[in-house]
């Protein structure tokens, strides 16, 4: 195992009769859905940018947690935090930029609610960051860190592998730093390139110690991330990106918890189990429940993967050492006998990730829907 | 701001010095008030005005092409209290410290010496895995120990034992535990030996990368500001560790986030073969401090009475200014590196011999003993023997003792344990319960 890795995405059970043709009547199916999004059509000669490569549908109005209003995900991150200082007096958020309210607006408005002793940036450095927030959260109180980009992680590598992870495990319980989060932008943005455009949670996956939260909604984002920020172990939350604009639904004001161990169907079905997080759950998303999957979800996967016989990873980080290895290795040790067909992963090319072939690179839901077809009919 | 010209301004000035060396930078604001307010304003804007505009440096035009030299032939000077003979060399700097006090410094030293040869002789005899020695160095623990308060906070890099000697008369149980990682150890086994930590006295547990504790005791002291504590964070770390970026992160962050911390160097010139030659071409880590906007001094580390003025000090600035102060402590590590190391591949035996016998903490404060009438060979001739019979005991009584149960192996990973460990921890029972005879679990707890 080596490590609890949370990420909300989503299980798909499509109901599909195997063969191709019928796949496009299907009702309900998001993947029908997913492609009823036209591609950008060009009117003039002139090239245009791709616009987004999916589009975002949100959640209904969740009714149990009061009053709700409309936010897209980085308003939502922004309420959470507001959350969270307003209930722990302890809680301060620091980070290169955050004080003005941050390159994507995240913070906005909570220094001056606050209090610059709260809401501060740093020194740009992110080795110091993390050693930082380890340090504050050492003594009891609640860091919340922000790393601008999850491309300039790695400088604090070391201090979440070496020192985070370890803390509590290598001093007995006398120390540890579970009141720390990590929160840093994620994923593909259309034009981010090798530098901003990173999925790097295989990297953290393999570490234990730590957990890693991907959001993939403005809902799921407030309510993981106040788990995060709760939760007594380090944490790093994941922000995808491209959805801090694109994404937006009702979300309620005050403070709610998804808890980070929980799976939950989409949408039920019977003949492929489909997984993915953070922006790839856009690619074919449908309006019923959400599913959190989880390294402890793993038996709910595991039932879902007996039922159906098929599993489709999808992610955008590069095939090679990408989370979707390691959930194809664990069901194919638990649903051997089960599986009709070799789990597929629909993943980004063991490339850099480029510039202007992003369109080519990541795994979209064309290629999705080919390698479903390929599955159902193996 | 202007730090390499001023401080070499303020070198050339503070020569002879007779006051502490503390260097003081001319910054409005810096001496002795609380700085709340952001350290650069803004400037008013003029443009008839022939000053510089810039929001990078406060410093005047210059029309003369000249580069700054690095002062390295003759550095910072060092702060000492006594001579290597253990006499008071400026009465007014002797702190007085009561008899029972510098016996305590006294005793602690003594002590870790002796645990220290103990130890590292049950290494080479089979008993534990690895030992370091802290030979030499026992002037800096104790002394800045001695200057802190009870709830003050210390991350250390490895080589401070002797501070938590110092604080605690439970103390030899803690180290041997932990050194043979049987059922009392507070660390419950998990870490090589000499990796101690100590919550009552908010020791934080040692880990073997260097310089990951600094920007940690940097945020530590951040929380312990907030929280209006009335307590520093010291952070110990050896002259190689200062090399590490952390370190660099730490100094930045300390300064620029305005935080109560004593940053104590010791430099005891050697990191594992490394000389100091090849770790840097400075003047050493105390030169480094101005360059972050950090009051800074140099002391002598194997002289007690200069390390614990210097912390004392530090420590009463640090909290009442929120502001870092760095504390080189020049010194010499007698012995290895650790068990693993073989000193004389890369030095002189006369070089350690030299330490050993002319310039020597415990010697020093020895003479200050003598010479002030609260030691005499007797009573050395029957501590050391005591001394001696305690280690032995704690010594013995650790051997004795079983190791924790294997399942120790898989808690404390999370606060809770997730079932996919849970899963991992029942397939090792079983494949005990099957291949056991292969492994020592005689050696452990049932």
């Amino acid at each position: 195992m080596a490590v609890v890795a949370a990420a909300a995405g989503w299980l798909l059970r499509l109901r599909a009769a195997g063969a191709e043709g019928h796949w496009r009547r299907l009702p309900g199916a998001g993947l029908a859905r997913g492609f009823l999004h036209p591609a950008a059509t060009v009117e003039d000669a002139a090239q245009r940018r791709q616009v987004a490569h999916f589009t975002f549908q949100p959640d209904p109005e969740p009714r149990e947690y009061g009053q709700t209003q409309k936010m897209n995900l980085f308003q939502s991150v922004t309420s959470a935090l507001d959350n969270s200082l307003a209930k722990d007096p302890t809680a301060v958020i620091f980070g290169e930029d955050v004080a003005f309210g941050g390159v994507f607006r995240c913070t906005v408005g909570l220094r001056d609610k606050y209090g610059k002793d709260r809401v501060f940036n740093t020194p740009l450095c992110e080795q110091g960051i993390v050693g930082f927030g380890i340090g504050i959260a050492v003594t009891g109180a609640t860091a919340i860190a922000e790393i601008q980009f999850a491309d300039y992680i790695f400088p604090a590598f070391d201090q979440i592998v070496n020192e985070a992870a370890k803390y509590r495990y290598r001093s007995g319980d006398l120390f540890n730093c579970g009141s720390l989060t990590i929160r840093s932008p994620w994923g593909c943005v259309g034009h981010g390139a090798l530098y901003h455009s990173q999925s790097p949670e295989a990297f953290f996956a393999h570490c234990p110690g730590i957990k890693v939260v991907i959001p993939r909604s403005p809902f799921q984002a407030k309510g993981l991330l106040l788990s995060c920020i709760e939760d007594k172990n380090p944490c790093i939350f994941f922000e995808p990106k491209i959805l801090y604009r694109a994404a937006a639904e009702e979300v309620p004001i005050e403070p709610y918890n998804i808890p980070l161990s929980q799976a939950e169907v989409i949408q039920e079905g019977s003949d492929v189990t489909l997984v993915a997080w953070g922006t790839q759950v856009s690619k074919v998303a449908s309006r019923k429940e959400k599913i959190f999957f989880l390294t402890s979800g793993f038996s709910f996967l595991f039932q879902s993967v007996i039922k159906t016989g098929r599993l489709l990873i999808s992610h955008e980080a590069p095939l090679t050492g990408g989370f979707a290895s390691e959930i194809s290795s664990t069901v194919q040790e638990e649903c051997f006998l089960n599986l009709e067909a070799p789990i597929s992963r629909v993943c980004g090319y063991d490339t850099p990730f480029p510039h202007i072939f992003e369109p080519f690179y990541i795994p979209d839901k064309w290629k999705c829907y080919d390698a479903l077809r390929k599955m159902i009919n193996y | 701001m202007a730090v390499a010209i001023a401080a070499a301004r303020v070198w050339r000035l503070n020569r002879g010095l007779s006051q502490a060396a503390l260097l003081l930078l001319r910054r409005p604001g810096a001496r002795g008030l609380a700085r709340s307010h952001p350290r650069r304003q803004q400037q008013q804007f003029s443009s008839l005005d022939d000053k510089p505009q810039f929001p990078g440096a406060s410093a005047e035009f210059i029309d003369k092409l000249e580069f700054i030299q690095p002062n390295v032939i003759s550095g910072i000077p060092i702060y000492r209290v006594m001579d290597r003979q253990g006499q008071i060399i400026n009465p007014s700097e002797d702190p007085h410290l009561p008899k029972e006090k510098v016996l305590k410094l006294y005793k602690s030293m003594t002590l870790l010496n002796t645990m220290d040869r103990i130890l590292y002789e049950s290494q080479r005899q089979g008993r534990i895995s690895f030992y370091m020695t802290n030979y030499g160095e026992e002037g800096t623990h104790v002394g800045s120990a001695a200057a802190l308060d009870n709830t003050d906070l210390v991350f250390g890099q490895y080589r401070e034992v002797g501070g938590l000697m110092y604080s605690g008369t439970t103390s030899l149980e803690l180290f041997m535990a932990q050194c043979y990682g049987n059922i009392s150890d507070l660390g419950k086994g998990r870490q090589m030996p000499v990796h101690y930590g100590c919550k009552e006295r908010h020791f934080v547990t040692i880990s073997s990368p260097l310089a990951t504790q600094i920007p940690q005791a940097v945020g530590a002291a951040y929380a312990a500001k907030r929280a209006n504590a009335n307590r520093v964070v010291i952070c110990y770390f050896g002259e190689g560790a200062a090399s590490e970026g952390d370190a660099h992160a730490g100094f930045n962050f300390a300064a620029t986030l305005e935080c109560p911390i004593i940053f104590f160097c010791r430099n005891n010139g050697y990191a594992i073969s490394t000389p100091t030659s090849e770790q840097y071409r400075g003047d050493g880590i105390a030169a480094r401090g101005p360059g972050y906007g950090i009051m800074s001094i140099r002391v002598d580390g194997n002289d007690v009475f200069a390390v614990y003025n210097a912390t004392k000090e530090a420590r009463r600035r640090a909290v009442a200014e929120n502001q870092p102060f760095l504390i080189e402590a020049m010194t010499y590590r007698i012995g290895h590196h650790s068990t693993s190391d073989d000193s004389s591949a890369y030095r002189s035996v006369d070089e350690v011999n030299y330490w050993d016998k002319q310039d020597h903490p415990i010697s020093r404060l020895r003479h200050y003993l003598l010479s002030q009438g609260w030691w005499d060979e007797e009573q050395e001739k029957a501590w050391r023997k005591q001394s001696r019979k305690k280690v032995m005991e704690a010594f013995e009584q650790a051997e004795r003792k079983p190791k924790p149960n294997p399942n120790l192996l898989f808690s404390d990973v999370y606060q809770e344990m997730p079932a996919q460990l849970r899963k991992q921890q029942e397939s090792l029972a079983r494949h005990l319960q099957t291949y056991g005879e292969h492994y020592p679990l005689d050696h452990f707890d049932k």
